[in-house]
Order: C-alpha cells, then structure tokens, then sequence
C-alpha cells in the first residue's frame, strides 16, 4: 500500500513507498523533489521501518529529482537495511546526479544507476536478496 | 555563462539553472553545479578549521605571553612586563607627575642558598616577593628582575610617599622568615630613582640600578636615592673598565715587591708582590684605585692568573741569585674570585714547573674573609694549594670573625696582622696586650705571624718583644719595582732598616 505522508516535514518529497510483488522495495521521490539531509533521513527511517531489519533490494525512482544536496549524500551513505540499491534515472541529468553520488561517496551496498525498470529489477534480484 | 564567472569569482553559492528538459547540457550544468557544492563545502569546512586552529594560535600566544610576563617562581611581574610598563608609566606620564621605580637587592641572598639550599633559597624569595607586594600596597607593578633583586614602579606618587614606600619595602624585609628550619632575617639594598621630566624609560631604569648598586657597595641595609653624581661614577667607572681591558692587553699592568722581614734575624724572609697600574695618563695606580672596576667588569680572575705569572716567574728568575735567602718566599694575594676557580691549583702547578720554582718558595695570601665566606669550593683549592707545597697564609688577620676553632683547621701556614691592629701599639698598654693576644692565638694555631704596616723601629722592637716572626711595612721598605728588589735580594742580604 502507497505511503503518502502530508504530515511530516519532508514527507512530500516521497511520493510512495511500498513493496512490489517481486519482494522490491521501491522508493518514488515526488516530482522536481530537491532532496536535503531531512529529507533523506526521513526516507532512509521509512525504509528502515518497512524492512523491519531484513536485508531488502531497493529501487529508488528519482526521475525528475531536481538535486541532491552533499548533506543528504552522506547520508544516503551510511547503511540501512537496504541490502542492495538500484537507482532508477532517465535523464542525463539523473545520471549525473547518480554517478557523483556513486563517484564521491562509497555506497554501503551495492548500488548501481539505471535508466531502465526491468534491468534495474533484474539486477536487484541477481543481488541474491532473499525474497519478501 | 553569467553564472560561470559568477563561481569563477569565488562566489561558489551561486547555482546554474537546470532546464526541464534535462538534457545533455544539462547534465554538464548540474555537474557543475554538484562540484560548486563540494567545493563551497571544502572551504567551509578549511574556514572552520582555520577558525579554530587560530584560536588554538591565540590561546598558545597569550600562555606564552603570561609566561614572558610572569616570574616563575613568585608569580611577579617579569623584567620584560616591568620594562613595558616602565615604558607605559613614562608615556602616559606625560607633563603630569613623573612614575618613579625602586629596585632592591636582597643582602647575602648566596649565603642562604650556598648554605639552606635551594629551595630554602626559592621559599625565601616567595616570602620576599609576598612581603614586598603588602608593603607596596596596590596600583604599583612589582617586579622580580633575576636571582634576589626586585622591582617596584611606582605611578603617581610624590617624591615624599615614594621615599615612605621604598623605605616600607625595606622594613618588610625585616621580620623573620622560616626557611630551612631556620629563621632567617633580610635585608635589602636599596636604589630609588625619583621620575623626572623628559627622563626616558631606559634612563629611569639605569639609574635606578646604579643608585641600588651604589647602596649595595656601601653596606648592608642601604637605601639610595639616585643623584647626578652617581650616574657620573658610573661613567667613570665604565670608562676604567675599558681602560683597564686596554690596560691588560696592553701590558701597563706591573708588580711591585715590599720585603717581609724576619724579625727575629733582621735578614729578607721573603717579598708581597703587589700589582700597580701604570696608567698612561694618571701614572702609577694602586690597587685600591681599579681592582673594583675589574670586578664590574669580570676581570679579576683573569688578572690574578696575571699576577700568579709574573710572580711566579720573578721568583724564577730570582733564585739563582747567589744572595737569595734559602727559604725566601714570594708572597701573592688571591681574590675570593679566584679561590672559587677549581683549577687554580694545576694553573699554580704549572707556572711552578714552568719557571722552576720549588713550591715552598710561594706563599698565596688569603683574606680572612674570603676564607670565611668562601664555603667548600675555597677550603678545597686551599687544600689543593697546600698539598702542592704551596704555603697559605691568612690575610687581614683580625678585621673579620674568625671562629677560633675554624682557624686549626685551616691549612695555612702563617697568618698576617692587619697594620690596624698596630696603631697604638707602643703607647697604648691596652692595644700592646691586645695584640699579643692576638700573636699567642696565631702561634696557639701552630701559625707563624707576620704583622704589615710597621712604621717605625719601635712597633718593630716591640712586635719581636712579642714573638711576633716577620714584618713589613715602611720601615722596613717601602713596595720595590722589580730591578730595586732585585738589586736588594743581591747586594743587601741583610737588614734593610
């Protein structure tokens, strides 16, 4: 089930968060979202809630993101129980966004840049993830 | 493009627009953008690490600085805050009333280090500083300058609270203080320079220096103001001083020989041997005139090794006289400096094979004085002297407090009477008495006794009468230069009166 939150500063910024029937967490940030620490930190505490512990595969969509401050890559950084990522762009510029995260700060997981859903699931089930 | 120079002048908060389009430009765009980021944030972090390091700077600064200006050891204001503050108190004194500075000496300050130890010594100089800086009251600058001398600015003052308050100073000194397990009273020498118009700081503290060593020289418990004429001596003194550097290096230093008499025989026993200066422009001086400005200006060891030589290679040159009485002596003065030169005694040993002098032949005169002040170092070089063969005499014999039991345990040889003791010698039964006393107390030592300053045959007579051994003095001969003493040592072998 979508998770829509009006309430909490920052919770607009994600548009939904749910698993998909493959046992994917996948994360859609909203549209032209400019994505600070809090923000970031609100979406890794979601995450870390739904996955209760377990190592998961997660797909984040962020299509459309309009930036990334420094702030929220590091916090993007450090390990959650996400156990692989797979960060899903179509844009040059997402590329850009994705590739200077993964240039300049060391993910925790493997973590890789698509512009394509299926090869992005694909990946993320080739991880070895357990399953939900 | 704007945005570009924008970063490139340094101004990396600035952000490039991105399109919606998000294309391949871009992408650049945003790269560029990212790396703005990064580097906005680079300098940030190395502003907030240049912050605190500085403060680190700063704070390292300002400890050094409380060091500089702070006496370790008393907590005082150091020479260098003193300096400032002298400096401060003369420009904003300006044409108003003139600060004014007292500088003291402690009196024997050595003597309770050499014989308490050091920390007795530290504990003294805390009280001290304690002491002084009650006595001064608040609002003046107290200073420790080095070992046992501190300082007192005073701001503000007339010339009339400045004398209350130096003299103040002086009295704290007084009451005893406990250092050691023993209770030790203090005195001061004290130098005042009042402040005057115009005087510039340097000059305030000059001349508060010479009027505290003008008050040192004239005794214990001394308290000068500084005057013209001081500053006049003082001149005089340092122009000896260069003088006598000259006076050294250019060999205008010569030694004159009085004859020691056996009084017994009426034959030369031996001869002292007396250093003269002859000055270029004043003639022949005394010791007395430049032996003080040697010691301001450190030139007294090297003027006794001086004396060692040139005596020492006189009675070397001597003793192929065919008339040289067999246990003639030359007899030399040693200052307290040099006792204090531990290898006095192989410099002795050495001009002695050097010159080929028999040891018994030489005779060092010692103050009684020296002896007494000097401590371990002095009683060692005279063992060390003695063991040569070297033969110790004690000068100036009754002018200082010889402990009577201290003077068997001296190894010396014969002791000298001060000529003072002589004066009513023949006409006063009372002094006759005294001095025979005196003579029996040396020969009681197991001493031989040679009293100087005879000026007649009477005092001659009378000192023989008194189994007194040697004599000089004026009636005897006056001090010889060298080629007259020879002369006597050849031709006279005999009385010389």
């Amino acid at each position: 089930m979508p998770q829509e939150d009006r309430e909490t500063p920052g919770g607009r910024d994600i548009s939904s968060l749910d698993f998909d029937s493959s046992g994917i967490l996948r994360l859609q940030w909203a549209r032209g979202v400019a994505i600070d620490a809090p923000s970031a930190q609100l979406a890794m505490d979601r995450v870390n809630e739904l996955c209760g512990g377990r190592p998961t595969p997660l797909l984040i969509d962020m299509a459309t993101t309009e930036s990334v401050s420094r702030a929220a890559r590091a916090v993007f950084a450090k390990r959650c129980d996400a156990s692989a990522i797979a960060l899903l762009g179509s844009s040059a510029v997402d590329r850009v966004l994705a590739n200077f995260f993964l240039g300049v700060n060391s993910a925790p997981v493997p973590t890789r840049f698509f512009t394509n859903g299926d090869e992005a699931v694909r990946w993320l089930t080739s991880q070895g993830h357990d399953g939900a | 493009m704007d945005g570009i120079v924008v970063l490139s002048s340094g101004d990396l908060s600035n952000r490039l627009p991105v399109s919606p389009a998000r294309d391949g430009i871009d992408a650049v765009t945003t790269g560029i953008n990212l790396l703005a980021e990064e580097l906005q944030s680079m300098y940030e972090d190395l502003e907030v690490r240049v912050a605190e390091r500085t403060a680190l700077l700063e704070a390292a600064k300002a400890e050094l600085r409380r060091v500089i200006d702070t006496d370790e050891l008393t907590g005082l204001a150091s020479r260098s805050l003193l300096q400032e503050k002298v400096a401060e108190a003369v420009a904003g004194a300006g044409a108003g009333r003139q600060p004014a500075l007292i500088l003291l000496d402690l009196d024997s300050f050595r003597l309770i280090n050499d014989s308490l130890g050091h920390a007795a010594g530290d504990a003294v100089l805390r009280e001290t500083a304690l002491r002084l800086s009650a006595a001064a009251g608040p609002g003046h600058v107290i200073a420790r300058l080095s070992g046992d001398e501190f300082a007192v600015l005073v701001a503000d003052q007339d010339t009339e609270a400045v004398l209350q308050t130096a003299a103040r100073l002086g009295e704290s000194l007084k009451d005893r203080i406990v250092a050691g397990g023993v209770a030790v009273a203090l005195t001061a020498g004290t130098g005042v320079r009042l402040g005057e118009p115009g005087l510039r700081s340097e000059e305030l503290i000059r001349d508060a220096d010479i009027a505290m060593h003008e008050a040192k020289k004239r005794g214990r418990d001394t308290l000068l103001v500084f005057s013209a004429a001081m500053h006049e001596a003082a001149k005089q003194r340092v122009h000896q001083v260069a003088e006598l550097r000259t006076a050294l290096a250019m060999d205008q230093l010569e030694l004159e020989y009085q004859p020691i008499m056996d009084l017994r025989t009426g034959a030369i026993a031996g001869a002292e041997a007396l250093i003269r200066w002859r000055h270029p422009a004043l003639g022949l001086l005394g010791p007395d005139t430049f032996l003080d400005a040697a010691d301001d200006a450190g030139l007294t060891v090297e003027i006794g090794h001086w004396v060692l030589r040139n005596a020492i290679a006189q009675t070397g040159r001597w003793k192929s006289l065919p008339g040289l009485p067999s246990d003639f002596s030359t007899h030399i003065n040693l200052s307290p400096a040099d006792l204090h030169h531990v290898d006095l005694a192989p410099y002795v040993e050495g001009l002695l094979a050097e010159h080929g002098v028999d040891p018994c032949h030489i005779s060092i005169e010692i103050t009684e004085t020296a002896i007494m002040r000097g401590g371990p170092e002095v009683a060692a070089t005279m063992q060390s002297l003695n063991d040569l063969g070297v033969r110790i005499e004690i000068d100036d014999f009754g002018t200082g407090y010889s402990s009577i039991s201290y003077l068997r345990t001296l190894p010396a040889a014969q002791a000298k009477i001060d000529k003072s003791l002589l004066d009513g010698l023949t006409t006063d039964r009372q002094q006759e008495t005294f001095v025979a006393a005196i003579l029996q107390l040396i020969h009681s030592a197991g001493l031989g006794a040679v009293a100087e300053g005879i000026e007649d045959r009477e005092q001659a007579d009378r000192l023989r009468q008194l189994n007194c051994e040697f004599g000089q003095g004026y009636f005897f001969s006056r001090p010889l230069p060298v080629a007259d003493m020879t002369d006597l040592l050849a031709h006279r072998n005999g009385a010389v009166a």
